[in-house]
């Protein structure tokens, strides 16, 4: 499937919103960027890699050539590329259960917006306007968000390890290895294979 | 800017595909015939493009009808989505999608209106830049480091749980000549295969190291 390479999945959706909300969403992208404390749930959630969302104005789709038909849009489209860890049904309902408030700000502006409470209606809604990836690549397949940042914590802490313990005594050693083991043991597991299917 | 959150760059190019009815195969059909065919691993294109974390390519036939009494609309071209995360600025990486994964860049765009060709760079980069949206809001959870250091670091925590695991129990004398070795040899190591290897069911824990 090639919405999925290794542990990541490749999201792609497009919603069609009325051309004067779209000012009123990019003010809620605005404040929410600006804000970090607001971006605290995303961040914990900490199953996804990169995400994106992409207002489009209907008479801003690129025009290249005289060749090209100019479109005749009704609405503004919002699209939006996420690149999480974990299979589609987790993602949905981790987006319901955790993250309903910041979503729900931000699509209530498309049209027919269901909520993203109760989750069946919002998962017929990401259904709809979803569509499927036709190249994915990642530079990391094994790894999820989780792996990735386990192996920056255990590369600094080795990092200072092989720092500090150069001059040490073989006894002094083997207590500081003792505490570097205690130290990133944590972080030396996986958080498990990569999805299959959906 | 909202293309860009610490280090990495969130690129979103819409380029819209060639329609010419008098074809027995369409553009974007071919283009897919062709995308269904690129490696996905380290043999990817943008293995060599190597400052890429992940990046796709989708066609978009067309927006979506949600339902009525919204209004439906339909696009009169297909377009091309690129989407691409990476660490560094956008100049660099456009010049080398041109230089470095020509090939790969004129197989796909050929398929799109206007493009230029990649023989003449500065020409292909204000094409796509014509063809870029911007994000409105772009997160990405680990933002301060590069895709080099992050594969380093994946590196050291494979051979590090290796490590310890064949070290187990070993006297703090000879542990700490082995562990001068082992450090001095990881630093000399290459690099993770971007992209991964083929054998997908070989779970990076389980190469050694060391």
């Amino acid at each position: 499937m090639t919405n999925l390479n290794g542990k990541a999945y490749a999201m792609n959706a497009i919603t069609p919103m009325k051309p004067w909300k779209t000012p009123i969403l990019k003010a809620f992208f605005f404040i929410l960027g600006v804000v970090k404390p607001l971006q605290k749930d995303l961040k914990n959630l900490s199953f996804i890699h990169f995400a994106r969302w992409v207002s489009v104005g209907r008479h801003s789709l690129p025009h290249l050539s005289e060749q090209q038909p100019h479109e005749d849009l009704t609405y503004d489209y919002l699209l939006f590329f996420s690149n999480f860890n974990g299979t589609w049904n987790q993602y949905i309902d981790a987006f319901s259960s955790v993250l309903y408030r910041g979503l729900d700000a931000i699509w209530f502006w498309s049209e027919k917006y269901p909520g993203s409470r109760p989750v069946t209606a919002f998962k017929r809604y990401i259904a709809l306007v979803q569509f499927d990836t036709d190249y994915y690549y990642n530079v990391y397949p094994h790894s999820a968000t989780n792996d990735v940042k386990a192996a920056l914590r255990v590369h600094d802490a080795l990092a200072a390890f092989a720092r500090t313990s150069q001059s040490l005594s073989p006894a002094d050693f083997g207590k500081a290895w003792l505490e570097l083991k205690a130290t990133v043991a944590p972080d030396l597991g996986s958080t498990g294979i990569a999805p299959e299917g959906t | 800017m909202a293309n860009i959150s610490g280090k990495v760059y969130g690129l979103t190019i819409l380029s819209p595909i060639i329609e010419d009815n008098r074809l027995e195969i369409c553009h974007s059909m071919e283009l897919r015939w062709y995308l269904s065919q690129l490696p996905r691993d380290c043999r990817s294109p943008f293995a060599q493009l190597s400052s890429t974390y992940l990046a796709r390519l989708v066609v978009m036939d067309d927006v979506v009808f949600v339902g009525h009494p919204a209004h439906e609309d339909h696009l009169k071209s297909r377009y091309l989505i690129f989407e691409s995360n990476f660490d560094g600025d956008l100049d660099t990486y456009l010049r080398r999608m041109a230089t470095e994964t020509k090939e790969f860049v004129e197989a796909v765009w050929k398929h799109c209106v206007g493009f230029p060709g990649t023989n003449d760079v500065a020409a292909f980069l204000a094409y796509m830049k014509k063809c870029q949206l911007n994000t409105t809001f772009y997160f990405a959870d680990v933002n301060d480091q590069t895709v080099e250091s992050t594969l380093t670091a994946l590196k050291t925590q494979a051979a590090l749980a290796h490590f310890m695991e064949k070290h187990e129990g070993m006297p703090a004398a000879e542990l700490q000549r082995a562990f001068r070795e082992f450090y001095q040899r990881l630093s000399k190591s290459p690099a993770l295969p971007r992209g991964g290897n083929q054998l997908r069911d070989i779970r990076q824990e389980k190469i050694p190291h060391d």
